[in-house]
């Protein structure tokens, strides 16, 4: 008898079928692949991506070189060095994010208390050269510029939640 | 008052204490924290801050435990919802006027306000209304203010007026107006001005060397001892990526209690300055070029031999007091393997008489702390406060508790305590120790026994000798400017006739870090590792330098600066065929005469042992890699002799050159008997305008001589020719007017600044600053000519 069950089971195919039938049943269904790069998923506000370091609207840089975000770093990726720029302020005179180093827990964000570093939603970027990892105090600044009005408006948008 | 002891109960626990102490001294010996702002062991109490509030049973208010006195059957709760409250409201008044900008503030991360507020403040500021801002001041290169943060507690004055001695900050205005300030806007000049940097509970105060330099929690602390004066301070040394950042004190109450002098504590700058010398150089040709190790040394190894390989007599070491003991002795196991006998490291002395006769291992004689407990004391040839300020602090200590302390200088000097100061050219001195001597009727042969009997008793004379002879424990105490004196041999016979016959001791303060360590390392022509006598006497420093020799080693020291006669070093050293000089800073004076230049380590980057003035032995790590190519002393000492064939010359560690000495020397004291009742010929005279040569407290050694910070403050005067107005007029020349000054066919051009601290018939001209780099000895006739 089961011999007989497995060969009509065989010549007609049923165990494909079967199988078929899901892969029909999603080939009619809605597609939710995202047709990347020309479409983008969506994206939530507190998305930790690229550093950048954020400018007062005077263009005055906000970072003070307190150096909280280097020792709550727990990658130990980031180093500053200070100095007293010529009107006195303690400033930074070197900062470098080592992305290899990151793990983009967003702790650096979170402890700066004049929301000098920040992530980005800035996630498309690659390194052909090797240093090209270290974000440098320029570069941070350069991505800050360019995205500050996305930048503050994720800020605002959580400042409720903080 | 009864010795018994009362019980009190904090928090639960019972403690016993002599009736009248502090709560707050209770509870810190029991580890009950308290919070405080203004209370300090160190100082007076104040209790103004009323961070210290606690609740007493049967008190109806929180009272203060800085000024709370313990009596029988007291019951404090230190956490009692009332103490909270108190201490939470105290912090609360504290902050309203305290920025709140600690992310930009230098003490942020080891400040006490910090950590009072989160263990005894509220979370969040009901205050929002204007803050106070007081105006930065200035108050000179060492400290950085910022008053905004200022919160009254008044350590800072109170250390001015009981530690230092000298009022320079204070507090001015009342209630929210108050502010501290330098009473005459001018800066903090004391020696010992840094600790006001570490007493400041808050970043009001801070370090301007380091300022931004680091956070705390960056900073590794390791021990050490400071490297500059003989009283070997206990350092807390901070570095970061292997540099040195900043210099603390380390608490040890028999040496330097918890204070630091600003020498000690700003002079790691020199460290890193530009003139390290981080690559081996060696002369060809008469061009300076680095090379490796093995060239250099293989240069040197050769120069040495062909110049003294033969004749051991032709080799001469002169080597720094600064030197670490382990570097000394194999330093003079090196000089004595090459079959010399000419090592020394009294390189600012000139008058070697005595040796043989002479104090075996001088030293303090007492204890650091015993100091304190003197009742009399006189000094001869000693800026005290500047040379030594932690045993000034002592002295004064001594002082305000009723020690009579007089002094016997060629020059008057600033002092914090009341002393009685006798102020003559060099020559008279001698005179007036002669003159204590006899009014002490000290016993005294030969040549001194004719001075003595020629002497005057003068009134001050009679009462010194009095002062002494009804002193339990008194001391005559021999200062760098005695050991510098072209008659040393005289004071020291003198003064130890005078301590003999009045009872009291005789004391050397010992001018360099390791001075004390030098004797027993054996770094003597005379004397040999454990201070023992050798038998075959090599040349002195003097003689080494007067009767040239045609190999020198040199260690740690400069021609222009650490010498005694800087034209006699110079001439001698380029006269020499081969000059091997070890340094850490490549410096003109050096460049100009040696032949090869090794780089050594400097402080802080080799291990090591200093002896200090009462004889502790002191051994410290290397800390921070020594910069570029450069390696410890006792290393490149040990490949030397290896290179050079001696013996005794396979240690693989500090410690084991430490060990190969203690073996000798471990059970070595300070031995300060001095074995002559006579000395020789008076040296020094009345005649032509004698030059008095100090060396200033920021020229002392090649270290501080490179920290910029401390070369920016007003005690590093440039050179100049001092005389007083008296002196001036009989020489007919003005203030501020350039003089040439000639000395032995040297001459140097100098301004003329008139100075009431010198005596009539002599011109203070401080040696080891540049421009005088080419005059003659310390002290010596000198003519002076108008420019
Ligand atoms: S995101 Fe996290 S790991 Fe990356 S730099 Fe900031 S703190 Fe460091
Ligand atoms: S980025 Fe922010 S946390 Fe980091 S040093 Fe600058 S101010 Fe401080
Ligand atoms: S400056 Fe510092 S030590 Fe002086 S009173 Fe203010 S807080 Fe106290
Ligand atoms: S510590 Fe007691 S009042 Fe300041």
């Amino acid at each position: 008898m089961t011999v007989f069950k497995n060969y009509i089971k065989s010549l007609f195919l049923l165990e494909l079928l079967k199988g078929l039938r899901l892969t029909g049943r999603y080939f009619f269904a809605k597609k939710f692949t995202v047709q990347y790069p020309e479409e983008r998923a969506p994206m939530s506000p507190r998305f930790r991506g690229l550093h950048a370091q954020r400018r007062y609207d005077n263009g005055e840089e906000r970072c003070i070189a307190c150096k909280l975000c280097e020792a709550t770093c727990p990658a130990l990726a980031i180093t500053i060095d200070v100095e007293a720029r010529e009107d006195g302020s303690r400033r930074t005179s070197r900062y470098d994010i080592d992305l290899f180093k990151c793990i983009f827990c967003g702790f650096c964000q979170e402890s700066c208390p004049v929301d000098a570093i920040v992530e980005t939603r800035v996630y498309e970027y690659a390194f052909e050269k090797r240093g090209e990892n270290i974000m440098t105090k320029d570069k941070l600044l350069a991505v800050g510029d360019e995205h500050e009005s996305q930048i503050s408006a994720d800020i605002a948008a959580q400042a409720k939640y903080r | 008052m009864t010795d018994e002891l009362v019980t009190i109960e904090v928090d639960g626990r019972e403690l016993k204490a002599k009736p009248g102490t502090m709560l707050i001294d209770v509870t810190d010996a029991a580890g009950i924290n308290i919070p405080r702002f203004c209370y300090h062991k160190k100082l007076s109490v104040s209790a103004n801050c009323r961070m210290c509030l606690v609740e007493v049973e049967k008190v109806p208010k929180p009272l203060p435990a800085c000024c709370t006195p313990v009596n029988e059957g007291m019951k404090v709760s230190t956490r009692s919802p009332m103490a909270l409250g108190a201490q939470k409201g105290t912090m609360e008044f504290l902050l309203i006027n305290h920025p709140l900008d600690c992310p930009i503030c230098d003490q942020g991360g080891e400040c006490e306000l910090q950590d009072v507020a989160v263990g005894y403040g509220s979370d969040v500021s009901r205050y929002s209304e204007a803050k106070r801002v007081v105006p930065q001041r200035d108050i000179g290169p060492l400290i950085a203010t910022d008053f905004t943060r200022c919160i009254h507690c008044t350590r800072c004055v109170r250390f001015g007026a009981e530690i230092a001695g000298v009022r320079e900050l204070g507090a001015t205005g009342r209630g929210e107006h108050m502010t501290i300030g330098t009473f005459v806007e001018k800066s903090v000049d004391s020696e010992m001005s840094g600790n006001v940097i570490d007493l400041c509970p808050v970043g009001s105060l801070t370090a301007k060397p380091s300022r931004y330099k680091a956070r705390a929690w960056e900073l590794t602390q390791h021990d050490s001892v400071a490297p500059h004066d003989s009283v070997g301070s206990n350092i807390h040394v901070h570095t970061r990526n292997n540099r040195v950042v900043r210099v603390h004190p380390k608490e040890n109450e028999s040496i330097n209690e918890i204070w630091l002098s600003d020498r000690d504590r700003f002079s790691y700058e020199g460290l890193n300055s530009e003139d390290r010398l981080t690559q081996p150089m060696v002369r060809k040709n008469g061009e300076w070029q680095e090379v490796e190790w093995q060239e250099a040394l293989e240069f040197a190894v050769k120069g040495l031999q062909s110049a003294a390989g033969s004749d051991g007599d032709q080799l001469a070491t002169l080597v720094s007091a600064n030197s670490t003991l382990e570097e000394l002795y194999l330093a003079q196991k090196l000089t004595r393997g090459m079959d010399s006998g000419n090592i020394d490291h009294r390189l600012r002395q000139s008058d070697f008489r005595l040796d043989g006769n002479d104090s075996p291992v001088p030293g303090l004689g007492i204890t650091i702390q015993g100091i304190e407990s003197l009742d009399a004391a006189l000094l001869v040839g000693s800026n005290v406060r500047k040379e030594q300020p932690i045993i000034a602090h002592r002295l004064r200590k001594a002082a305000k508790s009723g020690a009579k302390v007089s002094f016997i200088n060629p020059l008057w000097i600033d002092l914090h305590f009341e002393a009685d100061q006798f102020v003559s050219t060099p020559a008279v001195m001698v005179d007036n120790l002669a003159s204590i001597a006899k009014a002490a009727s000290a016993k005294l042969t030969g040549n001194l026994a004719k001075l003595v009997k020629a002497a005057e008793v003068s009134e001050t004379a009679k009462s010194v000798a009095e002062q002494l002879k009804s002193a339990n424990n008194g001391v005559i105490m021999l200062g760098n400017q005695a050991a510098a004196h072209p008659d040393y041999s005289l004071l020291v016979v003198l003064a130890s006739a005078i301590a003999e016959a009045t009872n009291t001791s005789l004391s050397y303060i010992p001018a360099l870090s390791n001075s004390v360590g030098a004797a027993l390392a054996g770094a003597l022509p005379h004397r040999g590792p454990a201070a023992s006598l050798v038998e075959k006497c090599g040349a002195n420093a003097q003689m080494m330098q007067s009767k040239p020799r045609k190999a020198y080693l040199l260690m740690g020291a400069e021609p222009g600066f650490d010498f005694w006669d800087p034209s006699l070093i110079n001439s001698a050293l380029d006269q020499a065929e081969c000059v091997v000089a070890l340094t850490a800073y490549h410096s003109e004076s050096l460049a100009s005469c040696a032949d090869v230049m090794l780089p050594i380590a400097g402080f802080a980057e080799t291990s090591g042992t200093l002896v200090n003035a009462e004889g502790t032995w002191q051994s410290f790590n290397g800390l921070v890699k020594p910069q570029g190519d450069a390696r410890p002393a006792w290393k490149v000492l040990r490949v030397l002799g290896n290179l050079l064939d001696i013996d005794g010359f396979d240690q693989n560690s500090s410690d084991d050159v430490l060990e190969e000495l203690k073996s000798h020397a471990a059970e070595t004291a300070i031995d300060n008997s001095v074995s002559t009742k006579t000395a020789g010929e008076l040296n020094s005279s009345t005649e032509g305008l004698y030059r008095i040569g100090d060396v200033p407290m920021y020229a002392s050694d090649a270290l501080v001589r490179r920290a910029s910070s401390l070369q920016r403050t007003n005690s590093a005067e440039p050179a100049a020719v001092r005389l007083s107005a008296n002196q001036a007029k009989s020489s007919d020349v003005e203030e501020e007017e350039t003089l040439v000054v000639v000395q032995d066919g040297n001459r140097a051009q100098l301004p003329l600044i008139i100075d009431p601290r010198v005596p009539d018939g002599a011109v203070w001209i401080s040696s080891a600053l540049p421009g005088t780099e080419k005059l003659g000895g310390q002290f010596g006739v000198v003519t002076l000519e108008k420019a």
